[in-house]
């Protein structure tokens, strides 16, 4: 099963949102269309974890935040040896914590 | 309105509580406040209401409900008894909330206490546990924790103002001594700045937690409570000791996920809570004498020191470099040692930043006294930074 994430659209002013809001930051508007998000981005910043959460089990972990060409800005897990701030990258989905019965999938920038 | 004073101050020991319950530890705080202001306990003690902050009670130390325990605990029954939860900020929104109601004229005195066990579970459990108020799907899901963000936080301020990790330690070496004349204080132990920068061992000494910051950039996890008695300025006069008046307060918040602030090296709420209650005190930021800001990772305080006002924007570091916010300093940041080196009992930290400034105010800061200090700002910073508290208190002419 492909899993894919998703920009939620406002139907009426057209703003992209993510993650999901009830009320468009823009206009008010409570309806929104789910468009995928992926595809290439910018590093706006990285860091590299070394005290994790409970029900990880890796030494560290590396995350990032992105800018996806159409603007909007995201936080996901940083899978880059040498991240560099504006370097490109690609936004993939794949398992971010695995779960008791399901997995939770999320943004992987490679 | 009517306005507000603070008469009474308690704060345990911050660090790690040996033995006792939660409950215990909160009543150490409320009734070193209670004695502080002359309150006598049991019958016709005179408090209308009690707030209690906390952010873990339930999870943690599995009580919830924990104001109607306190009041129990203490006989103050019948009075009004609620538990506020606002994350790391709940100290200062519970003592806002006494405020408002003694403002509105529902209450005459009103007694906040905060307070945090925390020390009680393991460091993976903890730091998951503070990690839930961030953004569900956005955020925690991936694993990311408080210290991750503020790790992409402090990268993008390095990047864009030329901030060093020395600068935040020399931020943090500044709040160890500041805290080595604070008995409350979780860690009195100065780290020596070239050991934990320099040196050919500063990285074992000072590890990175979450990359660029280390060991040294962080708060410990501490145990601990913090009181203030709050009652009308016109009933001040049967305490024991002079009122210091809460002149301003000032609240704001920002988005839940941090990626999706516009401009991303800001705190905005931090910005609009301080302009909030300096125009509610009809104060400046060069009015103040004394600021308690919340330093949980050390590039807060710098950025902090920007957004309240005391420095221009990516100037914090070189005045902390030049010494600037040392007692004796422009602008004294952090006298208690601060969350980084006084600790930071999640529930209490809010509480305790104003006990400090009361103190200060009042003269009783013994060594670590800002001299002549009529004027104090506390922030208190939520999630990181989406739900902020700031409060403005004052010494009252006699």
């Amino acid at each position: 099963m492909e899993h894919k994430m998703y920009a939620y659209k406002c139907t009426s002013c057209g703003t992209l949102h993510h993650p999901k809001h009830y009320v468009c930051k823009k206009c008010g508007n409570r309806k929104f269309d789910e468009v995928p998000l992926e595809g290439e981005v910018t590093l706006v910043t990285y860091t590299k974890v070394y005290n994790l959460p409970e029900g990880y089990m890796k030494p560290y972990l590396g995350f990032g935040i992105v800018k996806f060409t159409n603007g909007l800005v995201v936080s996901g897990q940083l899978e880059v040896e040498c991240p560099e701030i504006g370097m490109k990258l690609m936004a993939t989905v794949g398992v971010v914590k695995e779960g008791i019965g399901a997995d939770y999938y999320g943004f992987i920038f490679k | 309105m009517r306005e507000v004073g603070i008469v009474g101050v308690g704060h345990t020991k911050f660090g790690k509580m040996s033995g006792g319950t939660f409950s215990d530890l909160l009543s150490m705080a409320a009734i070193q406040a209670l004695d502080d202001a002359g309150v006598k306990t049991g019958i016709g003690h005179g408090i209308d209401q009690v707030f209690v902050s906390t952010m873990g009670a339930g999870i943690l130390n599995k009580q919830s409900g924990i104001a109607s325990a306190l009041v129990d605990y203490l006989n103050l029954r019948p009075a009004m008894a609620e538990t506020i939860e606002n994350g790391p900020a709940s100290g200062a929104s519970a003592i806002k909330l006494g405020y408002m109601a003694i403002a509105s004229g529902m209450c005459d005195c009103v007694l906040v206490v905060g307070g945090e066990m925390m020390r009680v579970v393991s460091g993976w459990e903890g730091t998951d546990f503070v990690a839930t108020m961030l953004h569900p799907e956005a955020e925690y899901n991936y694993g990311l924790t408080l210290p991750a963000l503020a790790g992409l936080f402090t990268k993008l301020c390095m990047d864009k103002y030329g901030i060093t990790e020395k600068d935040l330690a020399i931020v943090a070496v500044k709040n160890h001594e500041n805290a080595m004349h604070n008995p409350v204080a979780h860690i009195q132990v100065v780290p020596n700045l070239y050991c934990i920068t320099e040196d050919e061992d500063a990285n074992v000494m000072n590890p990175y937690v979450a990359e660029p910051l280390r060991l040294y950039s962080v708060c410990p996890v501490s145990d601990g409570a913090a009181a203030v008695l709050l009652c009308a300025m016109d009933k001040a006069d049967k305490f024991n000791k002079k009122p210091i008046k809460i002149a301003g307060i000032g609240q704001a918040t920002d988005t839940h996920a941090v990626a999706e602030r516009e401009v991303p090296t800001d705190l905005l709420a931090v910005r609009l809570a301080a302009q909030m209650a300096y125009k509610m005190a009809g104060l400046t930021a060069q009015d103040i004498d004394v600021a308690e800001l919340h330093d949980a990772f050390q590039i807060l305080e710098i950025v902090e020191s920007e957004e309240v006002g005391f420095f221009k924007r990516g100037e914090g570091h070189i005045a902390a470099r030049n010494g600037e916010t040392k007692i004796g300093g422009k602008i004294p940041i952090n006298p208690s040692g601060g969350l980084k080196a006084k600790g930071h009992p999640l529930g209490a930290t809010g509480v305790s930043q104003v006990v400090e400034i009361v103190k200060q105010l009042r003269g009783e800061a013994t060594g670590r006294q800002v001299e002549g200090a009529k004027t104090g700002l506390t922030v208190n910073f939520g999630g990181f930074g989406n739900n902020v508290v700031a409060t403005i208190l004052t010494k009252e002419e006699s």
